[in-house]
């Protein structure tokens, strides 16, 4: 229903106005924590509210990089490590499982494919406790990895469900021209399938680092430790601690949406396919 | 040897590309749910959690939490929080996707930066919305005091049925671009001759609505709901940093009380079989969406 025909004139313009009016009210609560973030602590909780800092109040963050139990960079690094992590791990798990489901008709793919269709859908509940019996039994808990490992559970299923498509719509000649090139199956996938699929596996190391950068559950589950634990987790420490210290939980908030804000601009052509394609979120 | 070999043919090497994903999920997804079964039909403390032996009880844990008052306002809160965030968030979704679909020179890069509440880690999203909130602090009870709403600030966070509102609000807010993504996804998919020969037999923009878009557009309706159903079903993070269930559970939600029976409690065979009734239903839905779509797919 796309209509073809370009607005003009008139129309164009309070099209444009209604749109940016709309804009500016459903993401007034995001320039509204940003904003928070630069005033001192008084100038919050003054009324009526201020819509831009009477004084840039920068101290919010720099208060961070010092205070130690709740050191704001090191959980970003910490929130780092765990998405880079669960995002290499689901990436190199699903481009070949995608390749193989994509490809070819084995005994069970169905079953195997029903299986990731479920695993999207299963409460982060259900896994808890035994995934923390688990990882206690492995030695992990406590450590990035537990969650690293736990993270990737919710980055595979999607992954593969995109990707198979990507790889579905590579035509067969490309790769039978790769066998006759002196290809075997492994270095063809490697060597002409991926390059081909490159923006769908874009779409799913982003999308695997953004559900693991934004998880809360396993990373306060698994890590126990504050100094270890991901920046979504030390808000949330934060919070039951300085509930009112809301300069300080702002920065904090900030802080957490600058890799998503990044991703954001450059990459949003792999997020909007991502969301269409898979529609899902963990 | 032959025999490996013959499996092994063309179709067979597929599996080996398969194997390592599927395993891995069988590992760290496919044996925590079984276990979740087995520890809700035991007892597990702290003491014997990681070893020691477990006594089964049956369905002793089942019976208790249906029992339990919190478990059923739980059960009753997720209800009503799934439907009330699809109903109005499926409004709201469906309404800013018809207006995007317009060609006009804002239309593409607005409705990206929409995309963003849906973007950001839940638990600032919780942040946000606790602050907007806020009795003394937010900025909600300010515009109201200031159009003359409400006489005294209210307590929107810990008051129940309140909170309660709150929370559906931060919800609604992030599922507003999954719904009008996926909306205008499907609205594209309508061939425009429909249209135009509608509007030449002299159909109503109201008419043409309802006789050629929504018939139209209902395999798009239909995943979009229920994916939006199996979503909201299992929140978590946003209602446990936003209340934590309170006050005094009435926020609580099968997932969130879960975790309060196993890790704040630590009645770990309780939590697991809240965790399994919300496993059950979601199992329940998702039956229904695959059945939907595996028509679509090559499944």
């Amino acid at each position: 229903m796309d209509d073809d025909k370009k607005l003009t004139g008139k129309t164009n313009i309070i099209f444009c106005i209604i749109s940016i009016l709309l804009l500016c009210l459903l993401l007034f609560p995001l320039f509204w924590i940003i904003v928070t973030s630069l005033k001192t602590e008084q100038e919050i909780f003054q009324i009526p509210p201020t819509l831009i800092p009477d004084t840039l109040n920068l101290k919010s963050y720099a208060a961070q990089v010092k205070s130690g139990d709740f050191n704001m960079f090191s959980s970003f690094a910490n929130s780092l490590v765990i998405s880079f992590g669960a995002m290499a791990v689901a990436v190199v798990l699903s481009v070949p499982a995608s390749y193989g489901i994509a490809k070819y008709r084995f005994q069970g793919r169905k079953l195997m494919l029903l299986g990731f269709m479920v695993t999207q859908m299963l409460p982060v509940s259900v896994l808890l406790t035994p995934m923390f019996i688990m990882f206690k039994n492995m030695h992990v808990y406590n450590t990035p990895l537990a969650a690293i490992l736990a993270d990737a559970t919710i980055g595979i299923p999607f992954s593969v469900l995109i990707l198979k498509n990507y790889f579905a719509s590579i035509p067969r000649e490309l790769e039978e021209a790769a066998y006759i090139d002196g290809c075997n199956r492994f270095t063809a996938f490697v060597r002409v399938l991926i390059p081909i699929a490159k923006p769908g596996v874009m779409v799913c190391a982003i999308f695997s680092f953004l559900y693991a950068w934004g998880d809360l559950a396993y990373g306060m589950t698994f890590i126990i430790d504050q100094q270890k634990r991901p920046i979504t987790a030390g808000i949330f420490n934060f919070m039951g601690q300085y509930g009112t210290k809301w300069s300080y939980l702002t920065a904090f908030a900030v802080v957490t949406i600058i890799p998503v804000a990044l991703i954001f601009i450059f990459m949003q052509k792999y997020i909007i396919s991502g969301m269409t394609s898979g529609a899902v979120k963990g | 040897m032959k025999s490996v070999k013959k499996f092994f043919q063309y179709d067979n090497i597929g599996l080996l590309f398969v194997l390592p994903a599927f395993l891995y999920m069988l590992v760290f997804v496919g044996y925590p749910i079984i276990d979740n079964i087995i520890l809700s039909f035991q007892n597990v403390t702290v003491k014997n959690l990681v070893s020691g032996s477990r006594d089964f009880v049956g369905l002793k844990n089942y019976f208790d939490i249906f029992k339990d008052q919190v478990f059923i306002k739980a059960l009753w809160n997720t209800l009503f929080f799934t439907v009330s965030c699809l109903v109005i968030q499926f409004i709201i979704g469906f309404g800013l996707a018809l207006f995007f679909c317009k060609n006009f020179k804002f239309a593409k890069a607005v409705r990206g930066l929409l995309m963003m509440p849906w973007m950001i880690p839940i638990t600032v999203t919780a942040l946000i919305f606790k602050f907007i909130f806020g009795t003394d602090v937010g900025i909600l009870n300010y515009i109201l005091q200031s159009f003359g709403l409400i006489q005294q600030n209210i307590e929107w966070l810990t008051t129940a049925n309140t909170a309660m509102f709150a929370i559906i609000c931060a919800n609604i807010w992030i599922g507003i671009p999954f719904n009008m993504i996926l909306i205008s996804t499907g609205l594209t998919t309508i061939p425009k001759e429909l249209y135009e020969s509608a509007s030449i037999d002299g159909s109503g923009k109201l008419n043409t609505f309802i006789k050629i878009t929504l018939p139209l557009l209902k395999p798009t309706i239909e995943s979009v709901l229920i994916l939006g159903f199996i979503y909201t079903f299992k929140v978590f993070d946003l209602v446990y940093v936003m209340t934590s269930g309170g006050p005094v559970n009435s926020t609580h939600m099968l997932s969130t009380y879960s975790y309060k029976l196993s890790f704040e409690m630590f009645k770990y065979s309780k939590g697991s079989a809240v965790a399994n009734v919300l496993l059950v239903i979601l199992l329940v839905i998702s039956i229904l969406y695959l059945r939907t779509t595996t028509k679509e797919e090559d499944a």
